[in-house]
């Protein structure tokens, strides 16, 4: 209970503070329900309250009870790092011995930590999964796994990337053809899919006909299954070049959105006892990091790491891009209305979430490239991190 | 969905309408060949894309070994231009039945000969990637069989065409540089120790037997597939069989004189460690540090290729230095060209780079254009005709059988012999894994 008030005392202002304790945060949509933020910033930009760094890799943070969590690989090792969310100070941390990964890129893992009522649980890049409990500094192993060596899960091109989702009493994980199910107390596991590579998105929860489904990636497909045993409900073909299906769908009522990069497009379906196309184009190819979703338009990054990329509104209904910006590859988040944008070369800015433009009333440099991680706003301070492990904190709360 | 096919359809043929504006010297417009492409990875769907948008292609074939990446491609060429493509796994079997015009082959070196020359006996003219091979004797077939057949064989040495090339070499054959006497080629890179990667099964939906094809079958390792062949010496020649082709062509293209007399070169893996293949994990196994000497007549080649702690050390980081008795000659790659002349006063003079392609920095428009005229204007020679791009491509493959033997060789260029040393002639060619059977010379 008292660290749950640490960081309602950091920002006394602070009314609607929110923890982000997994992946594109706690409705799993990237966007924050914090409010009354900095949006205007000077030129250097806001307070760095603190920096870090976390190793190479691209996960992104989380934030629970006044923590930090992220991962990052140092010197053969991959490392959960827990690090104080006012301070930076670091805590603890947890390491195991891995491969860098560097093919075409820097490497690193590329999964974000969850936290679920006081656990940690981690999806390594070769199929490590733990579940880690801390106290005092002290941390403990509750239960490790090894699913390519213990289920001979194969392991796609770039490891695995999908964070690990809490539902229930299982642990979700995107492995496999289209996921495996763990006890989320014991991690034994429950139920595995079929033989495949997956993807590198992270399972996004869905109810479908009254029971809890996960939509999943895989090379070759976007799939909704079933939490109970993983019996499939639909599936959507779905290839991308290299298997590259990275970006978590989008649900919205009876409506599902994918977008994959390396030229291959978006759509937008209609969900019933099979998937109906309600458009298809090239507008938002998302290669890493999913758009979010504001009122009745998509914002988000069309186009690949390294090459033009850029940012783009356009519209849910009928998939028009109302409006891009040549900001190169990106990721962001959004919050109160508003988005924040991290570029690919490390510029912050903010605008309002509005079809009709970027208007950005804040900007900054923060980071050295390159950044493809999106920035997380929690308790009103913001963390961006790029693919070095530069980790920085900044103090967007108001009256500081 | 209908309006956004209509959207593509739209887009291409402004795209198609734009690319005849600049090509006014095209005959027969209108005609459409029938065009397939082996091997449809990032770098054959940039020469595919870049031929739909020229317009005189139907693509009526997608081969690949791997199911995700003909699915993929063919998809995108039905967005492109709304053919529809059929997919095969097998070559020999999409020859047969699509009887294409044209063959677009961008497949690792291993697997070039075979297809290539299966393509040109089937009739079709053919856009191959470079290096032309994997072994002189299968670059030399290649080439005896385009010229039995009277079939266009333009490679993929876009470095022929890239304008500033074209300047560069127009001031180079001026005679601005003076005589010159040394060429040095160079690229250098960053990174540091490789560490073995597990070997796994095989994706679902690749051929791995196939894609191994005629070179000796290794497990699969993500390090080799997709896109890390280039550093694996059983399916291509390394960074030299890579970039030290396109550097090579240009004193191919400049010289007067057709091939070198003697060949040395040494290099190692000084950075990357020791290759490693045990069975359970593998690391690349080419060098990551190599120097080899050309020497010609009337001047001697250097080429140069490092991993050593990247940084900038030196002005250019990758090309070609000519350097004469009037000053030194760059020609570099996103450095554009770079006269520095001899005398204090002399004039300095450059050139930017234009890019067709920014992303990747290469030209590959005008030399399809080049290689469409080639066959609409049978007196037309392609820039990168098969012969001078033999030529070039034979000098890596001399490198890499000098690298192992650890010798010079002395090469006659007439006959494509190595004088007195039969083990290094052995090295011309390699025995293929069956079923698959050398071609001949």
């Amino acid at each position: 209970m008292i660290r749950k008030l640490i960081p309602l005392m950091l920002a006394p202002l602070w009314l609607a503070a929110e923890d982000w304790p997994q992946f594109r945060g706690p409705h799993h949509d990237g966007i924050s329900r914090e409010k009354n933020w900095l949006t205007n910033w000077p030129e250097e930009g806001p307070k760095r309250l603190w920096e870090a760094q976390v190793g190479i890799g691209f996960s992104s943070v989380v934030v629970a009870d006044g923590r930090v969590y992220t991962l990052g690989h140092t010197k053969g090792k991959d490392v959960l790092h827990c690090l104080d969310a006012g301070t930076g100070r670091a805590l603890w941390k947890h390491e195991w011995a891995s491969d860098l990964g560097a093919k075409f890129y820097i490497g690193g893992p590329g999964s974000t930590p969850t936290v679920h009522e006081g656990r940690i649980y981690v999806a390594g890049k070769w199929g490590e999964v733990l579940c880690l409990a801390a106290k005092d500094g002290q941390v403990d192993v509750v239960w490790k796994r090894h699913l390519a060596k213990e289920e001979k899960v194969r392991v796609p091109t770039w490891g695995f990337n999908g964070s690990p989702l809490v539902l229930g009493d299982r642990l979700l994980l995107n492995a496999g053809a289209a996921g495996v199910a763990l006890d989320l107390k014991t991690g034994k596991t429950l139920w595995k899919s079929a033989d495949g590579e997956a993807g590198y998105a992270t399972p996004l929860p869905v109810p479908l006909g009254g029971q809890p489904h996960v939509i999943v990636s895989s090379g070759r497909a976007y799939a909704a299954v079933r939490v109970a045993d993983g019996r499939e409900a639909w599936s959507l073909r779905w290839f991308t070049r290299y298997g590259v299906n990275a970006a978590d769908a989008i649900v919205d009522g009876d409506q599902v959105f994918v977008g994959s990069g390396y030229r291959k497009g978006c759509g937008l379906y209609k969900i019933g006892a099979e998937l109906t196309e309600v458009w298809k184009n090239k507008n938002l190819s998302t290669q890493m990091n999913a758009a979010v979703k504001l009122g009745d338009y998509l914002y988000g990054f069309d186009g690949d790491s390294g090459g033009p990329g850029k940012l783009r509104c356009v519209s849910w209904k009928t998939g028009e891009v109302a409006w891009e910006h040549a900001t190169g590859f990106g990721a962001l988040t959004a919050a109160d209305g508003r988005l924040l944008v991290l570029t690919g070369a490390g510029a912050l800015m903010t605008a309002p979430a509005t079809p009709k433009g970027f208007t950005p009333t804040g900007r900054a440099r923060v980071l050295d490239k390159d950044c493809w991680t999106a920035p997380v706003l929690a308790n009103g301070l913001l963390y961006c991190r790029n693919s070095k492990g530069h980790l920085v904190c900044l103090d967007l709360r108001r009256g500081q | 969905m209908q309006s956004t096919r209509r959207r593509f359809l739209k887009t291409s043929a402004a795209a198609t309408a734009a690319s005849f504006a600049a090509m006014p010297l095209l005959a027969a417009p209108g005609k459409k060949y029938r065009t397939a492409i082996i091997g449809a990875g990032w770098w054959g769907m940039n020469i595919l894309r870049d031929a739909i948008a020229h317009g005189q292609c139907k693509v009526v074939g997608i081969c690949d070994v791997s199911e995700q990446t003909r699915e993929v491609s063919a998809e995108e060429v039905t967005d492109l231009n709304g053919d529809q493509p059929r997919k095969y796994n097998d070559f020999r079997e999409m020859l047969g039945k699509e009887k294409p015009e044209i063959v677009i082959i961008a497949t690792p070196d291993h697997w070039h000969a075979l297809p290539a020359i299966a393509a040109i006996e089937a009739g079709a003219h053919v856009f191959l990637e470079k290096p032309t091979a994997h072994t002189v004797e299968e670059s030399r077939a290649i080439l005896n069989a385009a010229r039995a057949a009277n079939r266009v064989v333009q490679v993929g040495l876009h470095r022929r065409i890239g304008p500033h090339h074209v300047e560069a070499m127009k001031f180079l054959k001026s005679g601005k540089v003076g005589k010159i006497g040394q060429v040095r080629l160079f690229v250098t890179g960053g990174g540091g120790k490789e560490e073995p990667t597990p070997n796994s099964p095989a994706p679902v939906g690749l051929d791995w037997d196939f894609w191994c094809g005629p070179a000796p079958k290794q497990p699969f390792n993500r390090r080799l597939h997709p896109g890390g062949w280039r550093n694996f010496l059983d399916y291509a020649n390394g960074t030299l069989g890579d970039w030290g082709v396109h550097w090579l062509d240009q004193v191919t293209w400049w010289s007067d004189e057709k091939y070198p007399k003697r060949v040395f070169s040494s290099g190692g893996r000084p950075v990357r460690g020791a290759a490693v293949n045990d069975g359970h994990a593998m690391t690349s196994d080419a060098p990551d540090s190599q120097v080899a000497v050309y020497d010609y007549e009337e001047f001697t080649v250097t080429w140069e290729h490092r991993r050593f702690a990247m940084n900038n050390s030196e002005h250019h980081r990758y090309g070609a230095y000519f350097y004469g008795t009037e000053g030194i000659l760059h020609i570099g790659w996103r450095d554009g060209w770079t006269f520095y002349p001899a005398k204090k006063n002399g004039q300095k003079a450059h050139g930017d780079p234009r890019f067709d392609n920014e992303k990747d920095g290469h030209n590959l428009p005008p030399l399809w254009a080049d290689f469409m005229k080639a066959i609409v204007e049978k007196n037309h020679t392609p820039a990168a005709d098969i012969e001078p791009a033999h030529r070039s491509s034979v000098l890596p493959m001399l490198g890499m059988i000098s690298y192992r033997l650890g010798r010079s060789l002395q090469w006659d260029g007439a006959k494509e012999q190595i004088l007195n040393d039969k083990e290094a002639n052995h090295l011309l060619r390699r025995d293929y894994r069956k079923p698959w059977v050398y071609p001949k010379v």
